[in-house]
């Protein structure tokens, strides 16, 4: 059984003898420990999402030279939970639809496929749930989740505008995984294996062991993935199936109070998973002097987050077809030769 | 078996954030591409020509602000010229000085909301902001001299309703400075972004003979090629005494209508500096009789305002009411263009054309 | 051309199809019979000296003793101004559609037919505009019209 090895280890040491001396078997403990492990994990990027709702708010504020919110507590900062209170008590309305059962689990499939990236997320040195040799396999399999749900959201609703921003997102979505699949295989080709934690632990070190600093195909794979995370966290320039102006909300336009707060935390915590990957895959992961090592995960990713919330109040968004025709006409060719460029380089020793 | 597609029909429906007001558009889609639009319009309709045939002149002048309450002070001006034309009063310099004032202050904000609506439209939310930030201090500007942020009865039949206040000209001058300074921040931030270019260069471009067939006027028919601008070409107030040019562009897309309205602000500004330090001493406004009679006639005064051209045509027979007024707005006619050089675009791309062609639609409505 | 040369001209050339009103100094004013409007208005259209290839407006108007419709025209080369008007009586008031010469004749002409109730012959989309879908209560624009609500404020 993988357990996180390091700075838990003795955690569940005690949990493990405690759990023993009250009697119980082997797979009894297994599974209470897996269990919190998901309750702590849960609990921690629900709160991670609210966060990140707030700072978007205040970010996108005072780049537009007003404040944002302020009364409610020290600048606002629990305004995140007030509107889920408030979204909590809205009417769930059901307007006349043929498919209950897709209108239903459409939010449910995609609040879900949010978190499941995160069993392999390594927050510091040996905060990891499992710590799967298939590590970055794993998430590009997960992560693909979402298109479905997407489509459900879409079809369920029984609306026209639903069904164009529905099938619009698949479609974003799906192209952009390869550039994103392939600008992460750069990498992995570099370091031999896919697991998360061999990718940080090959990082450690210097701040030049980071691997976008390993020129020239690092920094190419970083802005390649960054482009397509971004596409696949469905934000502007890539926001057409949510683009207000044209498509009135797109896919969840017919959703209302807690399903559709479930759509929108489960947009901030794909956000916060494409930026936890750059971290471990780019960033050098927890690494880092002086500080706990998930300080410094956290403080790299929310950088990243920050680079992305950017890129949202600035730039004007891109029409369907140009995005299809960037991804597959630019990203694709620029990731694979990318690879190969990779590939060669870890072949002959090029590096440092 | 051969894949058999279906057009639909989709309504961009009269609640849509991006309409610009109550417009209708009944598109028929082929995918994502339009085959044909068919804009419906009069959920605005309030009846104002009708009302005003019950009024008195005067009391036609609230009215008015309505027709078209972005740029109110160019409505006000359209009526209160044609009815002085009928009866033959003459505006002292002052109040012609003041009426220019306001209206190209008014021309500025009225572009400044394009500029943020249009970037809002493509789905830069920012710019919205910096616009509507700037339009403050115009409406501050506003608020001191007449007292109204949006509908402002501020010009009258015979000359302007107040006089300025002693240091609205060292205001006026400082808000222009910082308009024209943030101008440069605003073309920096949209004008060479790739986005931007490739959401707007070769995108809706309308033909100069299709504006011409259809009376589409003001900037986008400059935007287009066709150098007509009424202030110079029918000219009227004082606009003859200051230094200016009009500005045009060629290719008639998005891109240029876009450009073209940023230009028509830097003209504005000029307009406005030369008329606030040439402003002369004098009379607000003429004598007019409290129970305006003017002669009987017919007479149509065209001006430009930010849209293009605004037209008051009044029949008068003599008596306090008048006979008919009809109002004419420029977003009629631009409005009525669109189906004729939009067809077949992307839907993405028909609201970066509406948003360009400046549609209000209380102009269409009345 | 100035005022004077563009009233010459008309009237060399129109012969007696156009008759000028009194306006003072403002743009010179026609008269033209209903029957002769489309070939007046193709021929200032078309006309080399005149070029009238800008229609601003299309108004309806209701005097209490007639219909008229008038229009007001623009040459954007030649920078001169014209405005013509049509006199109609009221029972079966009926007139030729110009949205071949220009297109932008069309909503007016829509316009004009929903408020007024004048027949517009050649039109290829006379239908409700600018009033709901359902109206059933007349053409608002006539000076008898008495819709419900419609309250006639005193003489001054």
């Amino acid at each position: 059984m993988i357990i996180a090895a390091g700075e838990l280890y003795p955690i569940f040491e005690w949990a493990k003898e405690l759990l023993t001396g009250l009697g119980l078997p082997e797979v009894w403990q297994h599974l209470i420990i897996y269990g919190a492990l998901a309750a702590i994990l849960f609990g921690t990027l629900s709160v991670f999402a609210l966060f990140l709702v707030w700072w978007e708010r205040k970010i996108a504020a005072h780049i537009q030279q007003r404040f944002g919110p302020m009364r409610v507590g020290w600048h606002g900062w629990y305004q995140t939970i007030m509107d889920a209170v408030k979204l909590l008590q809205k009417e769930d309305i059901r307007v006349a639809i043929r498919d209950k059962a897709v209108f239903f689990w459409a939010p449910v499939l995609c609040f879900v496929a949010a978190f499941l990236a995160y069993v392999v997320m390594p927050f510091g040195e040996g905060l990891i749930v499992a710590d799967l040799n298939i590590g970055i396999l794993y998430i590009m399999a997960v992560t693909t989740f979402t298109v479905i749900a997407l489509l459900m959201a879409g079809w369920g609703s029984h609306n026209k505008y639903a069904l164009l921003g529905g099938m619009r997102s698949a479609a974003q979505v799906v192209s952009y995984e390869v550039p994103m699949a392939v600008s992460l295989l750069a990498i992995v080709v570099f370091t031999g294996s896919l697991s998360m934690q061999d990718i940080v632990n090959s990082q450690s070190g210097y701040i030049w062991n980071w691997f976008i600093f390993k020129v020239p195909f690092g920094p190419i794979a970083f802005i390649t993935y960054t482009i397509a995370a971004v596409a696949e966290a469905n934000r502007v320039p890539f926001d057409i199936p949510e683009a207000e102006s044209e498509l009135v909300a797109g896919y969840n336009v017919e959703y209302s109070g807690m399903k559709f707060a479930m759509f929108f935390l489960a947009e901030f915590i794909n956000l916060f998973t494409v930026s936890a990957i750059a971290t471990t895959v780019f960033f050098g992961g927890w690494n880092g002097p002086l500080l706990p090592s998930w300080v410094w995960f956290l403080l790299k990713t929310f950088g990243i987050v920050l680079l992305m919330m950017l890129f949202r109040w600035t730039y004007p968004r891109l029409r369907v077809d140009q995005l299809m025709k960037f991804a597959w006409k630019f990203l694709v060719p620029v990731t694979f030769a990318n690879l190969i460029l990779a590939g060669i380089i870890k072949y002959y020793g090029w590096y440092w | 078996m051969a894949l058999r597609t279906e057009e639909f029909q989709v309504n961009m429906g009269p609640h849509h954030p991006a309409t610009h007001g109550v417009c209708r558009m009944v598109l028929t889609m082929d995918g994502e591409k339009v085959i044909k639009i068919e804009p419906v319009i009069g959920y605005l309709h309030r009846a104002i020509e009708k009302i005003c045939e019950n009024r008195t002149y005067p009391q036609c002048l609230p009215l008015m602000d309505r027709f078209e309450y972005v740029t109110s002070m160019a409505t006000n001006q359209v009526f209160s010229m044609a009815a002085e034309k009928l009866a033959e009063i003459e505006v002292p310099e002052r109040a012609e000085y003041l009426r220019v004032i306001m209206v190209e202050l008014n021309r500025i904000a009225s572009h400044l909301i394009f500029y943020g609506v249009t970037a809002m439209d493509l789905g830069a939310y920012t710019p919205f902001l910096y616009g509507l930030r700037e339009r403050e201090l115009i409406l501050d500007l506003f608020e001191e001299t007449c007292g109204q942020r949006l509908t402002y009865n501020y010009i009258r039949i015979g000359g302007v309703s107040k006089d300025i206040l002693p240091g609205f000209d060292k205001k006026a001058h400082a808000a222009l400075d910082t308009i024209e300074q943030k101008l440069e921040d605003y073309e920096g931030l949209l004008n060479e972004n790739p986005i931007w270019l490739v959401r707007t260069k070769g995108v809706g471009v309308l033909p100069a003979e299709v504006a011409i067939q259809y009376g589409v006027s003001g900037p986008s028919l400059r935007a287009s090629g066709v150098d007509y601008d009424i202030r110079r070409d029918d000219p009227y107030s004082v606009y003859h005494k200051f230094d200016w040019e009009v500005p045009t562009r060629q290719n008639g897309d998005t891109f240029d209508r876009y450009i073209q309205r940023l230009d028509e602000i830097r003209v504005s500004i000029k307009i406005l500096r030369q008329a606030i330090d040439g402003l002369p001493e004098g009379d607000i406004k003429a004598k007019v009789k409290p129970k305006f009679k003017p002669k009987e006639g017919e007479v149509y005064n065209r001006i430009e305002s930010a849209r293009g051209e605004m037209g008051c045509h009044l029949v008068s027979d003599g008596t306090v009411k008048p006979v008919r007024v009809k109002l004419r707005g420029s977003s009629y006619n631009n409005l009525q263009a669109i189906p004729a050089f939009a067809t077949n675009c992307m839907i993405a791309d028909l609201v970066a054309i509406f948003a360009t062609m400046d549609i209000i639609l209380p102009e269409c409505d009345r | 051309m100035t005022r004077e040369e563009l009233v010459a001209y008309i009237g060399s050339h129109f012969e007696g199809k156009l008759t000028e009103m009194e306006t003072g100094k403002f743009d010179p004013w026609f008269e033209v019979k209903a029957e002769d409007l489309v070939e007046v208005c193709q021929k200032l259209h078309d006309d080399e000296n005149l070029k009238f290839d800008f229609l601003c407006d299309l108004a309806g108007n209701d005097t209490r003793e007639r219909f008229e419709v008038s229009y007001k025209l623009v040459s954007l080369t030649l920078k001169h101004r014209l405005d013509l008007r049509v006199a109609l009586d009221y029972e079966g008031a009926e007139i030729e559609s110009v949205q071949h010469i220009w297109a932008g004749a069309n909503w007016h002409e829509r316009e004009v037919w929903e408020l007024y109730g004048i027949n517009i012959k050649n039109h290829d989309n006379l239908t409700r505009f600018l009033l709901h879908d359902e109206w059933d209560e007349g053409f608002p624009m006539r000076k008898d019209w008495d819709g419900k609500d419609f309250v006639r404020l005193p003489e001054i």
